[in-house]
């Protein structure tokens, strides 16, 4: 495979108003400002690190989330954001998660979880976090939670960067 | 950087094509086309889809600057102060308008990198498989082809592409020449369905800094 061909296509979900659009937008360095929810998808195509990435956001409201799985072909990489100060749908949110992770089309991805918001008060820390969402149980994918904060930016480029790198190490180490 | 955009509803250039028309408009035919089409491959009822554009913009990543905006139907305020846009809302409707004519200075083919957002609705029946292919040229020769998969779109969805790019290294005799050109840099847009031909745009694109043509 030609260097220029590397096709990574990440997958971004997570419930709705856990910041989805806000961390694609604020990574690729467009306004924030002006965000409202996603009722359908956003794409960012983009070089990143030697790599063409494929980014999708789809909406995570309800009603939308039974059209998920038309959006699982060919993942890579499996975003999975959360909003940390949101405890209330926490439960919700682990739920939605461990289904994602039964499906078979997902099943070659790896999975970033974004601990969005951390810098709101009364958020959960990754400890919290890792416990109250099941991630230990997660045997199936390679996986890494990391805090961001999708408004300052912050690690944003580390989880994406360290998603990236899992991907490369699995997918393209034949060449 | 002035951009001027006009609609014109009745493009033929009148040029005929030797290569025999197949009946069904393929991706693989759209493809292999070595120019730009002398008339639209699909009529506009042919997107039975509503899918309906309601905004394209281009950004310099470079300086963040917005270069180009305009929505459906609000126009959006240009956020960059060099801009000036004068635009036609009803431009946007496929229905209305199927040209696009762009103005832009010769510091447009300077960008290093840019971003090219297009936002669409989509109507009640779910989409299957939508695909873009776009291609751009300076007269007969080939500049860049966008082939992208959108793949399923959700039933009266809202949806966003940004193409984040690098702009395509042109030989300085070449940009000297599409300055000198005007509108001799012309794209077709060609939307699939199910790999069916459900629309076909046109743009055409002048580098010459809104001085007379």
């Amino acid at each position: 495979m030609k260097q220029k061909e590397k096709e990574i296509r990440i997958l971004m979900l997570g419930l709705d108003n856990a910041g989805k659009t806000t961390i694609l937008k604020k990574f690729n360095g467009e306004d924030i400002n002006t965000i409202s929810p996603t009722l359908g998808f956003n794409i960012k195509t983009l070089e990143h690190r030697g790599f063409k990435l494929n980014m999708w956001d789809v909406g995570g409201q309800k009603s939308l989330r039974s059209y998920w799985r038309n959006y699982f072909e060919c993942t890579d990489g499996l975003i999975w954001v959360v909003d940390s100060a949101d405890k209330r749908r926490l439960k919700d949110c682990k739920a939605e998660l461990h289904i994602l992770l039964q499906e078979e089309r997902l099943s070659g991805a790896t999975l970033l979880v974004f601990a969005n918001k951390r810098d709101l008060p009364g958020a959960c820390n990754i400890e919290e976090l890792r416990d109250i969402l099941d991630l230990d149980e997660i045997k199936s994918h390679h996986w890494h939670i990391i805090w961001c904060s999708a408004v300052t930016g912050e690690n944003l480029l580390q989880g994406i960067d360290w998603l990236i790198s899992d991907i490369a190490t699995r997918i393209f180490t034949l060449d | 950087m002035s951009v001027v955009r006009e609609t014109h509803e009745n493009f033929n250039n009148k040029r005929f094509q030797s290569v025999e028309r197949p009946k069904n408009i393929t991706p693989d035919y759209v493809l292999r086309l070595q120019t730009i089409t002398d008339t639209y491959l699909c009529s506009p009822d042919a997107n039975i889809y509503d899918i309906d554009f309601t905004r394209f913009k281009i950004r310099d990543l470079e300086s963040g600057a917005i270069l180009f905006e305009i929505a459906k139907p609000v126009a959006e305020t240009i956020e960059d102060n060099n801009e000036k846009l004068v635009e036609n809302d009803e431009a946007i409707d496929p229905n209305s308008g199927r040209f696009v004519r762009y103005q832009f200075t010769p510091q447009f083919l300077k960008l290093k990198t840019v971003g090219a957002t297009v936002e669409f609705t989509v109507g009640s029946k779910p989409v299957n498989k939508f695909r873009m292919i776009e291609k751009h040229f300076f007269r007969d020769k080939l500049l860049k082809t966008f082939d992208f998969e959108f793949g399923f779109c959700i039933p009266y969805s809202r949806n966003t592409c940004e193409h984040i790019y690098e702009f395509p290294t042109l030989p300085p005799d070449l940009v000297n020449e599409m300055i000198a050109c005007p509108f001799e840099t012309r794209s077709d847009s060609f939307y699939f369905v199910d790999d069916c031909l459900i629309m076909h745009n046109k743009a055409d694109y002048a580098y010459n800094g809104g001085n007379s043509t």
